[in-house]
């Protein structure tokens, strides 16, 4: 028989802006792990500002070369496979076309790894054609063209 | 996530609000054409925005906006008699015309001019397309009147239908942005369908359940596209533009019409939702239109004599769990419109986005957010014209096209998603 709604449990009650009240409030996990990857110059810049701010337990590099070692904010330099142990987002932050390659290296890592990739292309006026190419096998999403406050925007969003 | 006051900026719409402030600068529909059929008929009770207004049509066949509310002592001008170029107030008889002026009360000597100091705030109601559109804004800034190809094309290319849902408009805006729902949600649609099925691009869409997403940006809000996989060396794309504040389209499929939605805030709580389907270059055939009509497609089947969905919270939407389980509907309600409006509405009122845990590929919501709420402070403080008031941004199609992997989709759709009078759509 089909049941039909009756009272309390019914659509029209449950989400109405009373019962709103009722919702479970227990603080929301912040994401585990994210990292930032500025693939040129330019994005190291806009990506070392945006460091600066409060973040849960996001990490933040930048790449030269190949891509197969990251270098961090402080200086130091990792090897890129010892950074992703655990991760569960990756953001590459590209503006011209001189991280095409370390882009295809990173982005081929986190797809074997399951890894969630987002890319972000800042204009500067610079061709980043070969950049796009680069991050768009693997950017799961990619926002073109985006803005300093975008990589911050969505960083919180995601809580990292 | 995003911050309580951030939360609230962007999901108040009342007077004096930010978000109210950004929406009077442009023109909205305020009603179907068809709600005020003929000369001197039934005038109909208009919320919008968080203002209670009322719209007539005159014995001359003139459109008005105004206060619902008589001067004299309050009482619904929605009681009163449409007649002789104005609505008579049926308490006392005090008469307005379509621009809120008194014309007549009958209690003050005739020759006196005690009616004219009296006027109600009335607001222009025009007709443009199927929808009487309006403008709350200051009226020294009233732009052009919007260019939106489904209000321009021959009125047999298009149909226009309504349906309030009872939730803030931006969690139902939010869904024609995301794109990411549809694989799911509408999964068992594409098939049986008949505003939907049988295109190439259906192939597609199904043989590909993860899509890659871009987000690009655009003069009047955004291009959102999802690729998925087609043939070797090739992706399909589908593109949906957003024009701010609240228009969308979705991709199209084949040759069926193509269609879209607005958005409309009623009060901070609920909404109406108008949506269209058109065709750029050849009539609606009447079974398309018989499918619109029975809310086939993105339509609503509606109560007849209103706009609320037969499906709605009071019957927990006829929701079918046979029809869940036997993989008909992901969700087991039925129609795409009742889907989109029975989530939608599950998450509250207004929803609370301080307890969202988005994830990557919600950055087309995450950007449309923070294009809205730029916006919204750029006219606050400097005054700054929002993207989507000029009509050239309303000129936009959706597209769905299949391109060369290395061929990037905003070379790819350049000339597909602008609206080009007499050239059909992109489609697969
Ligand atoms: S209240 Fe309208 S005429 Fe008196
Ligand atoms: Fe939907």
């Amino acid at each position: 028989m089909q049941m039909r709604p009756v009272l309390l449990n019914s659509c029209a009650r449950a989400a109405s802006a009373a019962e709103a009240r009722f919702r479970i409030d227990v603080p929301i996990a912040p994401s585990r792990a994210t990292r930032v990857v500025a693939l040129d110059e330019e994005s190291e810049a806009a990506v070392r500002r945006v460091a600066e701010q409060d973040w849960h337990h996001a990490r933040f590099y930048s790449v030269g070369g190949e891509g197969l070692e990251l270098t961090r904010v402080d200086g130091a330099t990792v090897p890129l496979v010892d950074e992703l142990d655990g991760v569960d987002a990756t953001v590459l932050v590209a503006s011209s076309d001189h991280g095409a390659e370390a882009a295809a290296t990173i982005g081929a890592a986190c797809t074997v790894r399951g890894i969630m990739t987002a890319g972000l292309v800042l204009t500067t006026g610079a061709s980043v054609a070969a950049a796009l190419t680069a991050l768009r096998p693997h950017a799961r999403v990619l926002l073109v063209p985006a803005e300093e406050e975008d990589l911050a925007e969505l960083l919180r969003a995601i809580r990292a | 996530m995003l911050r309580t006051e951030i939360n609230e900026l962007l999901t108040q719409t009342g007077p004096g609000t930010r978000m109210g402030d950004l929406f009077r600068q442009y023109w909205m529909p305020a009603l179907l054409a068809e709600e005020l059929p003929e000369n001197d008929c039934a005038p109909v009770r208009v919320k919008i925005l968080s203002e209670r207004l009322l719209a007539f049509r005159d014995s001359d066949g003139r459109y008005g906006l105004i206060d619902e509310f008589c001067a004299h002592r309050g009482v619904s001008l929605w009681f009163g008699r449409n007649e002789e170029s104005g609505i008579r107030c049926a308490y006392h008889g005090w008469k307005y015309d379509v621009t809120g002026q008194c014309v007549e009360v009958p209690s003050e000597p005739e020759t006196g001019n005690f009616c004219a100091n009296v006027k109600l705030r009335a607001y222009p109601l025009v007709k443009v397309g199927d929808i009487l559109w309006t403008y709350l804004g200051d009226p020294a800034q009233q732009p052009p009147l919007p260019e939106f190809e489904f209000v321009r094309v021959p009125d047999e290319q298009t149909y226009t239908s309504k349906r309030w849902q009872e939730c803030n408009w931006l969690q139902a805006l939010e869904g024609g942005i995301d794109s990411s729902h549809v694989t799911f949600l509408h999964s068992g649609q594409l098939n049986s369908d008949p505003l939907f099925k049988g295109s190439k691009g259906n192939d597609y869409n199904k043989g590909d359940l993860k899509p890659f997403f871009e987000v690009a940006d655009t003069d009047g809000g955004l291009l959102i596209a999802a690729r998925r996989n087609a043939e070797e060396g090739e992706y399909y794309w589908r593109v949906t533009p957003w024009v701010m504040p609240s228009f969308t389209m979705v991709p199209p499929r084949g040759d069926h019409p193509v269609h879209g939605h607005i958005w409309v805030p009623i009060d901070d709580e609920n909404c109406w939702v108008y949506t269209f389907d058109y065709h750029p270059v050849r009539p609606l055939t009447d079974d398309e239109l018989s499918h619109m009509h029975a809310g086939y497609g993105v339509h609503s089947e509606n109560v007849p004599g209103t706009y609320r969905p037969m499906a709605n919270k009071d019957n927990d939407y006829l929701m079918d769990r046979e029809a869940q389980r036997r993989g008909e509907q992901f969700s087991g309600v039925k129609g795409i419109a009742i889907q989109d409006a029975s989530l939608q509405e599950s998450m509250g009122p207004i929803v609370d986005r301080t307890k969202e845990r988005l994830v990557a590929t919600d950055t087309g919501i995450i950007k449309a957010r923070q294009k809205l709420r730029k916006a919204a402070l750029a006219l606050a403080e400097q005054g700054v014209t929002p993207p989507g008031v000029d009509p050239e941004h309303h000129r936009v199609r959706s597209a769905a096209i299949v391109l060369p992997h290395e061929q990037p989709f905003q070379e790819g759709v350049a000339e597909a998603v602008v609206a080009r009078p007499g050239v059909a759509q992109t489609t697969v």
